[in-house]
Order: C-alpha cells, then sequence, then structure tokens
C-alpha cells in the first residue's frame, strides 16, 4: 500500500515542479533566442536597425503587421544606461521597450498629431539601481535584467511610407548615455 | 524498491509536466488560455497582455504566439478562428467580414495560419485596416471578403490562400478608455459569414 502512496507523491510532485519551471523559463528562452536570431542575422547592439517590409518572406518574429514599418535595438545595459531618441510619425507611431522576460515595460507615442507630442521622444534604459541623470521631458525605463529590446512600430501600409520610415532611422540613436 | 517507486514517479511527473507547460504556452497545440479573457462575440483577448501581472500560461503563450505585443494602454489584439456559425476558418472556404466603427485610433485584421505566421503566398493581401475602410468610403460600415483567390473588383480582399486552417487578428492601436473598461458593451465585434465552400464558390 505504501508504494503507491510514494510513487503517487513523487509523480505529483515532479508534474507540477516541471510544469511551472518550464513554464517560468519559458519567456526568457523565447526572447533569448529572439535576441540571438536578431544579432546573428547581423543587427549590431546598440543600433537601429530597420526591418525589412513585412512578407511571408521576410518575416521573422510571429504575427507580424504587414502595415507597420518596424524598427529593432537590441539593447544591453551592463554596462551603464542606454538612452534612445526617436522621432515621431504623422501617423500611428510608437516606441516600445521589451524586458528580459518580454515584458512591455515601456510604450510611448511617436504619434506627430498628438496635442503635446515632442519633436522626438528619448528614454533612457537603465538596470534597476543604477544612477540616471535624466532631463525634463526623458522617461527613465528600469529593467531587472540587462537584456532588453527597444522596437519602433510605425503605419506604413506603402512602399513609399515605408522608406519614408526608414529615412529616420539614421536620425535615431540608441547608445550608451 | 521505494526508491526506484520514487524516482519512476518522479521522472514520469516530470515528463507529463514539461509536456502540458509546452502545451500549455502552444508551443505543442495551440496553447491555453487562462484568466484574464475577454471575449467579445468569439473575438478572444488578454487584457494582462505584454504586462507584468500576466499569469504564466498567459505570458509562456504570448511569447511563444505574440512576442513583443504591447499591453493594452498602448494596443489590445484580439483573435478569432471561427466564423459565426462556430465553425473552423478555412482555406477551402469562402467568408464576408463586416464591421463598423472601431474604439481606437487605428486598427488593422491580419490573417495568420496555424503556426501563428502570415501565410506563404505573394498576394500582398493578408490585412484589411482603418486606411482600407475610409478608402472604400465608410469607415463605420465596411466590409472585405476572405478567400483563396481575390474577390470581385471593387471590394476589399484578405488572402487566405496556403493559409489552411486559419485565424483572423484584429489590433486595435490607441484604444479608447471607456472601450478597456468596457470591451463586451463597446466593442461592434466585426462578424465572419461563411459564404460557402470548395471549388463551386
Amino acid at each position: 500500500m505504501r508504494l503507491p502512496v510514494i510513487g503517487l507523491s513523487a509523480f505529483a510532485i515532479g508534474l507540477v515542479a516541471a510544469h511551472f519551471i518550464v513554464l517560468n523559463a519559458l519567456p526568457d528562452y523565447i526572447m533569448s533566442k529572439a535576441r540571438e536570431r536578431m544579432t546573428g542575422s547581423g543587427i549590431s547592439m546598440h543600433a537601429w536597425q530597420m526591418s525589412p517590409r513585412v512578407t511571408p518572406e521576410t518575416q521573422t518574429i510571429v504575427r507580424p503587421s504587414p502595415d507597420l514599418a518596424y524598427a529593432v535595438c537590441v539593447i544591453d545595459v551592463a554596462g551603464g544606461p542606454v538612452t534612445l531618441s526617436v522621432p515621431t510619425w504623422p501617423e500611428y507611431s510608437s516606441l516600445s521597450i521589451f524586458d528580459a522576460s518580454t515584458d512591455n515595460v515601456y510604450a510611448g507615442s511617436l504619434d506627430a498629431r498628438l496635442p503635446d507630442a515632442p519633436g522626438a521622444r528619448t528614454v533612457i534604459v537603465a538596470m534597476e539601481g543604477q544612477a540616471v541623470e535624466a532631463a525634463e521631458g526623458v522617461d527613465v525605463v528600469s529593467v531587472k535584467k540587462p537584456e532588453a529590446l527597444a522596437l519602433i512600430r510605425r503605419l506604413a501600409p506603402s512602399q513609399g511610407l515605408y522608406d519614408a520610415a526608414a529615412a529616420l532611422v539614421p536620425v535615431s540613436t540608441c547608445g550608451p548615455a | 524498491m521505494n526508491i526506484v517507486s520514487a524516482f519512476a514517479g518522479l521522472f514520469l511527473g516530470a515528463l507529463l509536466g514539461l509536456g502540458s507547460a509546452l502545451a500549455a504556452a502552444g508551443i505543442i497545440g495551440p496553447g491555453a488560455r487562462l484568466g484574464g479573457a475577454v471575449d467579445v462575440s468569439g473575438w478572444t483577448s488578454d487584457w494582462t497582455i505584454g504586462s507584468e501581472v500576466a499569469n504564466p500560461w498567459t505570458r509562456a503563450r504570448v511569447a511563444r504566439h505574440g512576442l513583443l505585443a504591447l499591453t493594452k494602454d498602448e494596443a489590445v489584439y484580439f483573435t478569432r478562428n471561427t466564423d459565426d456559425a462556430g465553425e473552423r476558418l478555412a482555406e477551402g472556404c469562402d467568408y464576408r467580414v463586416k464591421g463598423g466603427a472601431m474604439p481606437a485610433q487605428w486598427w488593422s485584421i491580419t490573417l495568420y495560419n496555424s503556426e501563428s505566421y502570415l501565410p506563404d503566398n505573394t498576394d500582398n493581401a493578408l490585412s484589411y485596416d482603418l486606411t482600407d475602410a475610409a478608402s472604400a468610403g465608410d469607415p463605420a460600415s465596411w466590409f472585405f471578403d476572405l478567400s483563396a483567390s481575390p474577390s470581385e473588383a471593387g471590394s476589399g480582399w484578405v488572402s487566405s490562400r496556403a493559409g489552411g486552417n486559419f485565424d483572423l487578428t484584429l489590433r486595435l492601436y490607441k484604444p479608447d478608455t471607456d472601450f478597456i473598461a468596457d470591451p463586451e458593451r463597446v466593442l461592434q465585434a466585426p462578424s465572419i459569414e461563411k459564404l460557402g465552400c470548395g471549388e463551386a464558390n
């Protein structure tokens, strides 16, 4: 009688432990793989990289939107905070930051039509505990782990608008503060 | 003997735990929807997507099927894989999608295959959005056809060619605050009417 109880108890412990260990590890694992794919495809750390116009042939992440133009910057704040500065856009657009666990820790509008829209949005990304000096109007985002991703989305359903969005990448910054 | 029994139980449990975690995340199968769910006429979402408060099942599933999704203040995402009759959306059938004004600054509806990728076709017709609805005349009353071959000239078309059993994602960017507070009351969820199936259609 004792044998099945021990076996069943061990089974239950193994099931619950493995389920939650794997479940909690998956977002970090998937994000680290995404970062690896990006850097492996030639994207440099701390540099904005325009993604090709989204088509079935060019998609690299799940559920991309073909109506949007994307630009990405791979961030590592282990050596200190990183500052992003990105121009606004005449249509819907946003700057978002994702931490190593895939959480969307920041989203700021880049829509120039909004009443209080700045000409460019500036954000400093730092590890919790890192000293940051931010000027007025600059947003500060804290992350728990050094790895992060920044993403620009710009509504650009035509080739002409995509080209206009791409032209803003050279004047956008992403690098050590 | 007790040790053997314990190790065997632990091993089998861990194996099942691994499998159930991968299934819940949608790495094996469609994934689990647990907690925080919003369902408006078959269009499902989860207001905790992208945020730290999401439960571990939602976080894992979003990492697999919606990596880099935004939080609800910036955008919300609804997915639907059935028509108005509750039948699975499939490449072999034709549909008409109808809707009205959306409670957001901008919106789009995009087709994805069962692996959450754009289907491998060159039709350049994988989404319909507010810009299309406005171009067609009235963003408060719009429709488009969903089929593997082009619809009649002049009407909107989203191609399901090579989509297999597909789903649609409705994105609402900069959603209205009253919609976030009460999505079931505010959202006029688009309808998906099946027009027919097979080559005769």
